[in-house]
């Protein structure tokens, strides 16, 4: 699972949503749009939002800290296609990938 | 095990009782869905004693670590729902369930909305709440702040200091900021105050691109735009408060007495939940403290 968030420095969403994420342990890629107005473009063009913070979990975006979104987003087992190496597909499993 | 005290809310109001409690040597946790609260939305704050200028979020990140060097306990979650449970309360989080003898609100207040068509619809595409998120994506564009309340003249001057162009569009005639914001707004050329003017609807395609007003501004109903910040007050968050029977007034504020009492026994308030009215985090920090001396005051004499 592939976790992006952009956010800027002085946004209050955004540490909520990083604080939520460092207690579920769930490591993330932190992009600060504030200063970089290529980055900026780029969240934009990605999620059509001019809001931060933007998670970007795989394939799926989730604006603003959206807790109950970013709950069951975590809470999804991992699909059939793609079994675990335990090979537990039904339980949710911090390791896989 | 059963809390001496549970505490709902992580703003000033929620942190500064944490505070007094650790120092009551109660046993007590904090509740926050958003620890430090919207005060985290303040850009700058100038009226707390001892600091002349700091950030909504430096200042809640020292009275955090304050709170927590005591040994606060801060839990990020919802509180679902409050119970009597005997003579206690329970109450039911995401975390688990917590039984304690006393509570405080500390739930502070959540952003009043427009109401206008394009404002969900727009929601992060240039219709914002939230000027210090957001307001470093519209560097050299046109926006907006709707209100003219204090905090939306702070919002404009935030605004200013990256878009190129701000309206404050307010719909009395005059904004009520604190004089010294009000002096900064006048004199800042990047902001014009439209008054007496309500927006109707917000427009756009991808993104926002405008407003629509009751009434036409220099010839036209319609103000273009890239953002528009919506800033027209603020509800308490009472409806946890409310389902134990904690007497409201005709605002839905908790109706507190001078000791932070509610109504039902046990059951304490503080900070911009409450029936105060001058919504300021020196006022609520200072509630806090009341409400911790009175749950202390409760517990002890209880046992």
């Amino acid at each position: 699972m592939k976790v992006t968030i952009y956010s800027t420095p002085t946004c209050p969403y955004c540490r909520m949503a990083k604080e939520y994420l460092k207690n579920k342990g769930i490591a993330f890629t932190d992009i600060d749009v504030s200063s970089s107005r290529e980055r900026a473009q780029e969240m934009i063009d990605k999620s059509g939002q001019m809001g931060a913070p933007v998670i970007i979990i795989d394939d799926k975006c989730i604006t603003g800290f959206d807790k109950e979104a970013l709950d069951k987003a975590f809470a999804t087992p991992p699909k059939p296609s793609k079994p675990t190496a335990s090979g537990k597909s039904g339980k949710p499993d911090k390791s896989s990938k | 095990m059963i809390y001496d005290l549970a505490i709902i809310g992580g703003g000033p109001a929620g942190l500064s009782a944490a505070i007094y409690a650790a120092r009551f040597r109660l046993k007590f946790l904090v509740l926050a869905r958003e620890p430090g609260g919207t005060v985290l939305k303040t850009h700058l704050i100038e009226n707390w004693p001892g600091e002349k200028s700091l950030s909504g979020t430096e200042l809640m990140d020292k009275i955090r670590s304050h709170a927590e060097s005591l040994g606060t306990e801060i839990k990020q979650t919802d509180v679902s729902a409050v119970k009597k449970k005997g003579r206690n309360f329970e109450l039911i989080t995401d975390a688990g369930n917590f039984e304690a003898m006393s509570i405080i609100f500390a739930t502070g207040t959540r952003h009043r909305k427009l109401g206008v068509p394009g404002e969900d619809a727009y929601y992060g595409r240039g219709v914002s709440y939230c000027a210090v998120c957001d307001a470093a994506f519209f560097r050299n564009k046109t926006v907006a702040v709707v209100g003219g309340s204090d905090s939306a003249a702070k919002e404009a001057l935030l605004l200013a200091e990256y878009a190129k162009k701000v309206y404050i569009l307010y719909r009395k005639d005059k904004i009520r900021a604190e004089p010294i914001n009000a002096e900064r707004v006048a004199k800042n050329s990047k902001i014009e105050i439209i008054t007496n003017s309500n927006v109707t609807k917000i427009n756009g395609e991808q993104l926002v691109r405008g407003v629509t007003l009751d009434k036409p501004h220099a010839g036209s109903k319609e103000l273009k735009l890239d953002g528009v910040f919506i800033d027209i007050g603020y509800d308490a968050e009472s409806s946890l408060a409310a389902s134990l029977c904690v007497k409201l007034d005709e605002r839905g504020e908790i109706i507190v007495g001078r000791n932070a009492e509610t109504n039902i026994p046990g059951v304490f308030a503080a900070g911009d939940v409450t029936s105060c009215s001058f919504k300021q985090v020196v006022n609520a920090a200072a509630q806090g403290a009341v409400a911790a001396s009175s749950a202390y005051r409760f517990v002890t004499e209880k046992v």
